[in-house]
């Protein structure tokens, strides 16, 4: 009787169980919606998630993180400022034109243009111009030797020139049209963005027929979508919640390392952490491995720098400073720090536990530490402010999305950055050495030498490798890479 | 009656611009979104750059009166996190908004009032207790815990509801009993009170010796008089429900304008914000408005006093 009053209701609100979806469209549910479908705007996770499925890019990063052609087929350097790309002649855009270097050539001119008012201009400011050198050739000049040139134009997606021309900025926003394996189908602002497959995609047809991206932003509820079948993947999970989907039937958990370093900023300008001791004291009161067992059941890798492997100019053999709570507590006598207070800022963006236990470990040697929590943008403004607003202490998930120590220990703790509270004219010589040449060997030991002295220094403290954690059906082969890609046109059922 | 009406749309929209005002600078005094945009590691020079591009340099006064100056064109200006015009983003989410607080509505309506009327005549027996636990847990229960229940047990283990989206009158019935938790018990509550004050009247007496029942008497008479404070809770409550629902928005990725302020607030999308809290405060001015004009129809003695 339950069971037929069951389907009747039902029945009366259409809502029959979502388990029979269609195989063939693939169901993602991101925690936000897509800010801007323009690749050459909004980068937020969420929107470069889905635009990057519409688009190529001049070049790409494959499984092992190594940049291959995309676009570009070939590219050489003809002097330290000037690469030469040559590209495919077979890509077509969603309209049926075809992809040539003029389209690349105007890409890098509007991304770079201030008028566009690009989040993303600081990626690739460093290029001075580009031109068509060719019918399947492009060259570009760059304002000074720039290593990190490739991994920022891993990011650099082609758009088409003529219907960006003809329809304008905000249109072409509003209606996409690039050349990558997805085609935008329909995007219902705040709700669901709906692609379908580029039959005639240059790399071969599209394994999934459709991809529609939900935006749903509460995890529960997204584990809820999974676990009716409502959704076929999602990300944006805490260790928590994958603990807890462990024992799931139909879902598995998948998680990488990624380029992301949690890391402790340390203030060696301003407050008691302007002794060096003090700093050197705080690293030996920090347990790694407690934080990442407790706090991120283990989904973390720890890591004694400010930098991960996944990074270029990542050095294993710079030692970390030992866990070691007897020597913190004697080095803050000898400070002359003892119940000196640390000022933590932070905001709700990062983890709350995290502070707490550095809070509790500082303590533990003799320290006091207050944490000051105040919104995202003001707890930026405090941060990027002058060094006496800085606070002593705080917590960091660092990115470049680039894949290079250039991208975090350049910004992090070269003087005059405004993350960077911090000076020392040895590190700053060395950290620009390293962006000054092509050579990777000279870049390497540049990088050694900077890591040792901010060992020594600790103007930062390096936790651990972040890992991104997606929960998926089963069936579905999917491989994630260090720096969160999320390309469904890798993707199939097994 | 005009003048009166006159008179309260005056002090409606002093009310908005107030809201307005404070919202454009509370929201610019905490910060403005440069640094929220920019990748990590952009320089001083980039920033700045950025955020001359946007206009935040200049001072607040001269931002404020740009911005009313456009308001006044009736140009609400474009986001500055999605490029696109902000009357069409907020527009495109009032529809959810306004199912989604009837639907709630509906459920504060259609069973609180009904539960305190019960209540009322059922004075002191099992079956009072019984609603008021209900009234109780409805009013106890936040929303982030029940909405997360109700998915579990309709979405998850009994798999008649879908469990997050916004694809019909099937996605809109948990979210509704969510939002509609909190309004039904205040409904409950005060048509259990109303009711109970006019049951000890005269009127009532006279009615039951004339001959009527007890239920022909509430129905016949009590309800009416009992009408004018649950108008006013209704006013309020639809206010309440349209600014409330942003956990519940949240929690069921219901795509109204709840979700839509908290996401510009978080991303300082101060134009959305504004826009969303002058939209919202009208409403609440207008939902009151019409509560004064239900007054009068309601009862008289309101009318001929006006």
């Amino acid at each position: 009787m339950r069971l037929i009053a069951a389907a009747i209701i039902a029945l009366l609100i259409g809502a029959l169980p979502a388990r029979a979806q269609p195989k063939d469209t693939l169901t993602v549910d991101l925690p936000g919606d897509v800010a801007t479908m323009d690749p050459q705007l909004q980068w937020d996770t969420d929107s470069y998630t889905v635009y990057r499925n519409i688009f190529d890019n001049l070049l790409t990063r494959d499984v092992s993180g190594k940049i291959v052609p995309q676009v570009a087929t070939a590219w050489r350097y003809t002097n330290d400022t000037t690469i030469v790309f040559d590209l495919r002649s077979d890509i077509l855009f969603h309209d049926g034109s075809r992809l040539t270097p003029d389209d690349v050539v105007f890409s890098i001119a509007r991304i770079t243009n201030p008028a566009l008012k690009s989040p993303q201009l600081s990626q690739f400011d460093q290029i001075a111009s580009a031109e068509t050198t060719g019918p399947t050739q492009v060259t570009l000049h760059t304002k000074s030797p720039y290593p990190a040139l490739l991994a920022q134009l891993v990011k650099l997606s082609i758009v088409p020139k003529a219907y960006v021309e003809k329809v304008g900025d905000t249109a072409f926003n509003q209606a996409v049209i690039g050349s990558g394996p997805y085609r935008l189908k329909s995007w219902q602002r705040g709700v669901q963005t709906n692609l379908e497959a580029n039959e005639g995609y240059w790399r071969g047809k599209p394994f999934f027929k459709a991809v529609t991206f939900r935006a749903v932003p509460d995890s529960a509820t997204r584990i809820a979508d999974l676990r009716t079948g409502r959704a076929d993947i999602t990300r944006g999970l805490t260790p928590d919640d994958a603990v807890a989907m462990k024992n799931e039937k139909a879902l598995k958990l998948s998680s990488i390392a990624t380029e992301r370093v949690a890391y402790l900023f340390v203030n060696a300008l301003s407050g008691p952490t302007k002794d060096k001791r003090v700093r050197q004291a705080i690293a030996m009161a920090i347990d790694r491995d407690t934080l990442i067992s407790a706090l991120q059941q283990g989904y973390a890798k720890p890591t004694n720098i400010v930098l991960t492997p996944a990074n270029f100019g990542y050095v294993a053999d710079v030692k970390g400073w030992p866990f070691d709570p007897a020597k913190a507590r004697a080095l803050i006598k000898e400070a002359g720090a003892e119940g000196a207070t640390i000022s933590f800022i932070t905001s709700p963006a990062y983890d709350r536990r995290l502070n707490e236990a550095v809070q509790q470990m500082l303590e533990d040697v003799g320290l006091k530490m207050t944490i000051a929590v105040m919104d995202q943008p003001t707890y930026l403004r405090r941060r990027l402010g002058t060094p006496e607003d800085a606070g002593s202490l705080s917590q960091g998930r660092w990115s470049c999305a680039c894949q290079d120590a250039d991208g975090v220990i350049f910004p992090l703790f070269r003087s005059g950055s405004v993350w960077s509270k911090f000076t020392n004219p040895e590190y700053d010589a060395e950290v620009d050495a390293a962006r000054a040449t092509l050579d990777d060997a000279r870049r390497l030991a540049h990088y050694h030498r900077a890591f040792e002295i901010l060992r020594e220094e600790v103007p930062g403290i390096g936790l651990f490798q972040d890992e991104a954690i997606y929960l998926m059906r089963r069936e579905l082969a999917f491989t994630p890479t260090a720096n969160e890609a999320f390309f469904v046109y890798d993707m199939k059922w097994e | 009656m005009i003048g009166h009406i006159a008179s309260r749309l005056g002090q409606a929209l002093l009310a908005s611009f107030g809201v307005l005002t404070i919202v454009f600078f509370i929201m610019r005094l905490s910060g403005d979104p440069t640094l929220l945009l920019v990748p990590e590691g952009a320089s001083l020079e980039q920033i700045n750059q950025l955020r001359h591009q946007l206009g935040f340099d200049r001072p607040l006064p001269i931002q404020f009166a740009a911005y009313l100056g456009d308001l006044a064109r009736l140009d609400f200006g474009e986001s500055l996190v999605q490029r696109a015009p902000v009357l069409g983003i907020v527009a495109e989410r009032i529809p959810y908004t306004v199912a989604l607080a009837s639907g709630a509505l509906l459920v504060a309506i259609g069973i609180g009032i009904p539960a305190g009327i019960v209540m009322a005549v059922a004075r002191g027996t099992w079956l009072e207790r019984a609603l008021a636990g209900f009234v109780l847990a409805g009013q106890s229960l936040p929303t982030f815990w029940s909405g997360i229940l109700l998915i579990l047990l309709f979405g998850v283990t009994l798999g008649w509801l879908p469990t997050s989206g916004a694809d019909g009158i099937a996605s809109l019935i948990m979210p509704s009993l969510a939002l509609g938790a909190v309004g039904m018990s205040t409904f409950a509550r005060m048509t259990r009170i109303a009711v109970l004050d006019e049951l000890s009247r005269d009127y009532v007496t006279a009615a039951r010796a004339r001959g009527l029942s007890r239920g022909q008497a509430v129905v016949g008479h009590v309800l009416r008089n009992a009408a004018v404070p649950v108008v006013t809770i209704a006013a309020l409550e639809i206010g309440n429900l349209l600014a409330g629902a942003v956990i519940v928005e949240t929690v069921f990725a219901w795509p109204g304008i709840g979700q839509l302020a908290i996401q510009s607030i978080q991303s300082r999308d101060f134009l959305v914000v504004q826009t969303v809290v002058l939209f919202v405060s009208l409403v609440y001015v207008a939902t009151n408005l019409l509560a004064d004009l239900l007054y009068a129809l309601i009862d008289p003695r309101i009318r001929m006093g006006a």
